[in-house]
């Protein structure tokens, strides 16, 4: 009873990757730090950044300056992109784009700072005992919890066959460390280190394959198909990337599991503000609350926008 | 010492261990919350709006952010009456707050059959009838800125609540909000509640489209809570407090000293609504602060101070 309230996080580090691109890592003691090691890709936390001041006027962007001057309230929900453990507790990694007020607020804790958190909320990825193969597919800001996924199944399932696809408008929003191999042309730092390949398509062109990231995951499976056994495409990113996505999975007879987002004021099932259509018993369409019964749905059961 | 602060209040007849209680709509039907917030310390429990039939709610975007605020759109989106009273209703048999049902509705028919059902529920307490709700095509607030259908649909649920606290909740948009609070009480309301949200709107200049799906939405959070207050003390100062009908005040409340604020006005109660959102255990915090403010004020009776400002 009353166990999941909101607590005191500390942060260990906060910088950027990227002109909007930054990295928090925050340290969680127990009991949270538990719960939270116990955590599966795919479920976020609200974090409270009200409290903060705003960056210095010089530093907000000219294009968010307007936005900035907004008083905040609301909490904002953000999926890991890595939980591990330390001596005294759990270290989370929150990657995050800068676009508004409260991420703003969130570029000026520095080491040492108290932060509010609730969590771990909601449904992760489901990775089932006979999986053989996982498609991960990222577009834009989706990123951090499919970073996580690639490392939880590198550690605990080394018995599957992980392989990455991921999107971008361009390179600088891509939420990844870019490296150049003679080969193999730009890859994922994030995922070579796992051992995990990759495929990056970005809208512009910048790097990788010109075009969308479905089109190379579509591809890949053109070339390759899925092969023996089980095999399940996970999604995350923006709704019209992941209808896309659904659409080629069903086109290889593929399960997908898809992360949505949803404005959320409180991110545990209060407001009903987060609905997402999905197929009913029947076919009839009912509302699931992306906090509560996702964000984490099966592709097939969405009906999207 | 501390034992020796009194931080009960009678709300209609209803004796309340304190005056901090929910606000419809920010809350769940109780379990949703209970992870969150020990159910026990509140003052009464207010629920999401029920409605005769399973009610989907309106198109995402619902909800917008505003300074020091929100709009919410979610359009009475509930399970209906028949699946509140099976799965919810015995979940709120052993809670030691009073249990206050939001009820709403398109027609005064539709307000009597649910409030004929939850009459026979001995779990609930009282019913808060929302003439008030912004988001809904039908019924909501244009019930609620007609003093004659407020009188209309008060009378004819009173007459089936059994014996039940029945309590108005009013809206804020209305030139005088005294004339609406007169004919919920003339037609035989307990008590009153105030403020619900007030209807606004946000465009979004990039897109020069409305944010919230439903065009509108209705203001809630700190931005509206002096508002609310001054609404708060015109209603306890011409109507309520003349005819010894409690109020619960709400609009904005996030602290001990905003809940004071609302007492000090004339309510009886207070609810918290926006600020459950982003901290799931405010009203214990601000049952804790009202017990502080008590001690540090030589305050023995919090009741002392119900409409007490000079
Ligand atoms: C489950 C979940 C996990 C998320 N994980 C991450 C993450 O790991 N890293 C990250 O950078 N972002 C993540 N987001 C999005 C993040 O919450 C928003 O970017 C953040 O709230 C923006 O806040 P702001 O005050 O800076 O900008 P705001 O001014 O509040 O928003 C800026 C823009 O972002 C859009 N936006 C804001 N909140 C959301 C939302 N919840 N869903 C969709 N669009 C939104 C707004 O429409 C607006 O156009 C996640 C969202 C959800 C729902
Ligand atoms: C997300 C949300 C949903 C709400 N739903 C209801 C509702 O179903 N019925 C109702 O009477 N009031 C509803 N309200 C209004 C609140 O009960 C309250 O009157 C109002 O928000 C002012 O209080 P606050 O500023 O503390 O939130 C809702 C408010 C919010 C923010
Ligand atoms: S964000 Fe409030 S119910 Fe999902």
């Amino acid at each position: 009873m009353s166990g999941k309230r909101p607590f005191s996080a500390t942060v260990f580090k906060n910088r950027a990757l990227r002109a909007r691109i930054w990295r928090l890592d925050v340290d969680v003691e127990p009991p949270q730090a538990q719960t939270f090691l116990a955590a599966i890709p795919g479920q976020f936390m609200e974090v409270r950044l009200s409290d903060l001041s705003l960056p210095r006027g010089t530093e907000i962007p000219e294009d968010l300056r307007d936005a900035a001057r907004r008083q905040i309230i609301l909490r904002r929900p953000f999926s890991p992109c890595d939980i591990r453990k330390t001596t005294k507790g759990a270290r989370l990694g929150v990657l995050y784009q800068i676009r508004g007020p409260g991420t703003l607020r969130m570029s000026t804790l520095g080491a040492g700072d108290p932060l509010s958190l609730i969590g771990p909320l909601g449904n992760g990825f489901d990775v089932p005992a006979d999986l053989r193969r996982a498609l991960l597919v990222t577009g834009g800001m989706g990123a951090p919890p499919i970073e996580y996924l690639a490392e939880y199944l590198k550690t605990r399932r080394p018995d599957v066959d992980v392989r990455a696809f991921a999107g971008a408008k361009g390179l600088e929003e891509l939420p990844y460390e870019v490296r150049f191999d003679n080969e193999k042309g730009a890859i994922l730092d994030e995922f070579r280190r796992l051992n995990v390949e990759s495929c990056i398509a970005t809208d512009d062109g910048s790097v990788g394959f010109h075009g969308f990231v479905t089109d190379c995951l579509h591809h890949w499976l053109e070339r390759n198909s899925p092969g023996e056994g089980r095999c399940i495409v996970y999604a995350c990113g923006p709704e019209r990337m992941l209808a896309a996505t659904a659409t080629v999975a069903q086109a290889w007879g593929l399960e997908c599991q898809v992360s949505m987002e949803r404005m959320m004021a409180c991110g545990i099932g209060l407001c009903q503000s987060c609905v997402v259509p999905v197929r009913g018993d029947g076919g009839t369409a009912v509302n699931k609350l992306c906090c509560k019964d996702g964000p984490v749905f099966d592709s097939k059961d969405v009906i999207f926008e | 010492m501390s034992d020796a602060i009194d931080l009960s209040v009678d709300f209609a007849g209803l004796r309340l261990a304190n005056p901090v209680c929910t606000a419809s709509g920010t809350c769940g039907y109780a379990d949703e919350l209970a992870d969150y917030l020990d159910l026990n310390r509140l003052g009464a429990f207010v629920t999401k709006s029920i409605t005769v039939e399973p009610r989907a709610g309106n198109a995402t975007p619902r909800i917008v952010e505003t300074d020091a605020g929100m709009l919410n759109a979610i359009g009475l989106a509930n399970i209906g009456l028949e699946r509140f009273i099976r799965e919810k209703v015995p979940l709120l048999e052993g809670m030691a707050p009073a249990v206050f049902v939001n009820v709403a509705g398109r027609r005064i028919e539709e307000y009597v059959a649910v409030a004929e059902r939850l009459a026979e529920c001995g779990a609930i307490a009282g019913l808060e009838l929302n003439v008030s709700c912004p988001n809904v095509k039908q019924g909501g607030i244009t019930f609620g800125t007609d003093p004659d259908q407020i009188a209309k649909v008060t009378a004819a649920v009173k007459a089936v609540a059994g014996g039940k606290c029945l309590m108005v909740k009013l809206t804020p948009s209305v030139t005088d909000i005294t004339a609406c609070a007169r004919a919920a009480v003339d037609a035989g309301a307990d008590a009153l509640s105030l403020v619900n949200t007030f209807p606004a709107m946000v465009i979004d200049v990039a897109s020069r489209r409305p944010v919230l799906a439903n065009v509108t939405g209705g203001l809630s959070g700190p931005a509206i809570r002096p508002i609310a207050v001054h609404l708060v003390h015109r209603v306890w100062r011409e109507v309520a407090g003349p005819r010894g009908i409690p109020l619960m005040g709400m609009g904005g409340i996030r602290t001990a000293s905003d809940a004071l604020e609302f007492i000090l006005a004339g309510a009886t109660a207070v609810a918290v609504g926006t600020a459950t959102l982003i901290d799931p255990d405010t009203a214990e915090r601000i049952i804790n602060g009202l017990a502080a403010y008590c001690r540090r004020t030589g305050t023995t009776r919090l009741a002392d101070l119900i409409g007490a400002v000079q």
